[in-house]
């Protein structure tokens, strides 16, 4: 009898072992959505036309980021015409696709929305900034890219998803390897979008490439 | 039998083709169908959609359907009774209201949804609705700014049937879940209700004293939680809402809640009436149906310039 009850016990700590590995596993974002949606992988849809379509879009697309951001200033339109794209009713602002160059100046590396400033131009002040996450803010790199669109989805919950999976996407392939490390004093060349900044802000830029060395 | 039947039958085709020829000497009406003024939010949908339809020479009728589906399908029959050449609506649920946006047009009416999507397109002509996720992220990165990136917190949330409600958790979540030191102690919806609101904040607080900030799915929610933390003597607890409401914005100017998201609701109620009169007089349709407006953050900085649902410059 006491025997099979400590069995009982040990296949009760057992169950409870495996229920507790079920309680803190949290959902991927991919499962979650196929719950809550029906078979809906923004993942998956993310994965599937990064290499195919979105690499050579954006390095397409992509100007240098001293001539986007003054042509930007001096000239809105032409600057979305030519380096940008947004969608053609509502409010949203240009997004813009850009290669930038430049010395990190500044690493904000405590946050988890980190990010670092890079000067471009040469004068030790930031031109820009740049997410290297692992939480990005916004939706840069969906919303530069013309050829997906919102009406396509079934509402703003999948429109949602879907940009927020090209934030994952990016996070796996390019910021998760990227050393945190003195970042200050490195040069850094990353080719990614940045929406139209607010007024005396700097630019909001999420890489789709970067490399950081030297 | 059979002839009075028929009878009957002609009868009503008359009365039917009677009907619809209504619209031919009441050409002007628009209608603007909307949930409950007592929210601010939808009064300044409905004060300025009416106000762009008087502008274009129109009659208006404005009706609310205070988040009923059954009273929103029976508002869009009086809508098409009256001859309207339009319907302007900000819909009583993303599922529940495809049927009556249906009906609608199969009755000729056009429809140009604002503030709300239905979960399907082609029936409606134009959806322009608030960019509930950018802004969501907005309120939620200067929640999580505020809170110093940790702590306990509390969410309010909306109206289970409203997809704002779902999209601005999500956007809520999208950004503070990324901080593992940020923990959601409670989640309730208060159905969008001040009132409501009030009183969850209440029994919450007594289960969670330790809690250090809440984010709530709208101002109205957000005006009900602050009240209870005063009247608790709580005045440190951050409090975070979305709407852009002149009550947040008020409160945010003498210290009380945080940071609110504006969604341009006027703006929007203006530009549906405008594609409406585009349609009415041109047949012209927007580029695309679905259009999403930006929003804005707002905190101590710029509350000034925020009136009835418009930032002035």
């Amino acid at each position: 009898m006491p025997s099979t009850r400590g069995a009982s016990v040990i296949v009760l700590v057992g169950m409870m072992a495996l229920a507790g590995c079920k309680i803190i596993k949290t959902p991927t974002a991919q499962e979650a959505a196929q719950s809550a949606t029906g078979g809906f992988d923004p993942d998956r849809m993310v994965a599937e036309i990064w290499d195919s379509k979105v690499v050579s879009y954006l390095d397409k697309k992509a100007g240098p980021f001293s001539e986007v951001a003054s042509l930007s200033a001096s000239n809105l339109e032409a600057a979305g015409a030519k380096y940008g794209h947004k969608e053609k009713q509502g409010s949203a602002p240009w997004t813009f696709v850009a290669r930038l160059s430049g010395t990190i100046v500044k690493a904000e590396t405590k946050s988890r929305s980190a990010y670092v400033e890079v000067d471009a131009d040469g004068d030790g002040k930031p031109d820009a900034r740049v997410q290297i996450g692992p939480a990005i803010r916004g939706t840069a790199i969906r919303d530069s890219l013309d050829f997906v669109n919102f009406n396509e989805f079934k509402n703003q919950i999948e429109w949602a998803q879907y940009g927020k999976a090209f934030n994952t996407h990016v996070n796996g392939l390019v910021l998760e390897k990227l050393s945190r490390d003195q970042l200050v004093g490195k040069k850094l060349d990353a080719v990614g979008a940045y929406p139209e900044p607010a007024k005396g802000q700097l630019p909001l830029f999420v890489p789709a490439q970067l490399t950081v060395g030297g | 039998m059979k002839l009075t039947r028929r009878m009957t039958v002609a009868a009503f085709a008359a009365f039917l083709a009677a009907g619809s020829a209504i619209p031919a000497y009441a050409a002007d009406l628009i209608a603007i169908i909307t949930p409950s003024h007592d929210n601010p939010f939808f009064k300044a949908e409905a004060v300025g959609a009416e106000a762009k339809a008087k502008e274009l020479g129109y009659e208006t009728l404005v009706l609310v359907h205070d988040d009923d589906a059954n009273k929103q399908s029976q508002l869009v029959d009086t809508a098409i009774g009256r001859g309207a050449k339009a319907i302007i609506l900000d819909n009583a649920g993303s599922e529940a209201s495809i049927a009556a946006v249906q009906k609608a047009k199969d009755a000729g009416v056009p429809s140009f949804l604002i503030d709300r999507e239905i979960n399907a397109t082609g029936v409606a002509v134009s959806q322009i609705v608030s960019n509930n996720y950018q802004g969501a992220q907005l309120g939620a990165e200067e929640f999580v700014r505020v809170m110093g990136e940790s702590g306990n917190y509390v969410e309010l949330l909306g109206r289970e049937s409203d997809l704002n409600a779902g999209i601005r958790s999500k956007g809520y979540h999208d950004v503070i879940d990324e901080y593992p030191e940020m923990k959601m102690v409670a989640q309730q919806s208060a159905n969008w209700s001040q009132t409501e609101a009030y009183s969850k904040m209440e029994t919450i607080l007594q289960a969670n004293p330790d809690i250090k900030g809440v984010i709530s799915g709208n101002d109205t929610m957000a005006m009900g939680a602050i009240a209870a933390l005063q009247a608790a003597g709580r005045k440190d607890v951050i409090v975070v809402g979305f709407d852009g409401s002149n009550d947040v914005r008020d409160s945010i100017k003498s210290g009380g809640i945080k940071a609110t998201v504006l969604q341009p609701a006027y703006a929007q109620a203006q530009m549906a009436v405008q594609q409406a009169h585009e349609y009415i007089t041109a047949g012209k349709k927007p580029a695309e149906e679905k259009q999403l407006m930006d929003c804005v953050l707002i905190i101590s900085e710029n509350a000034d310039q925020l009136e009835t649902f418009a930032l002035t410059n």
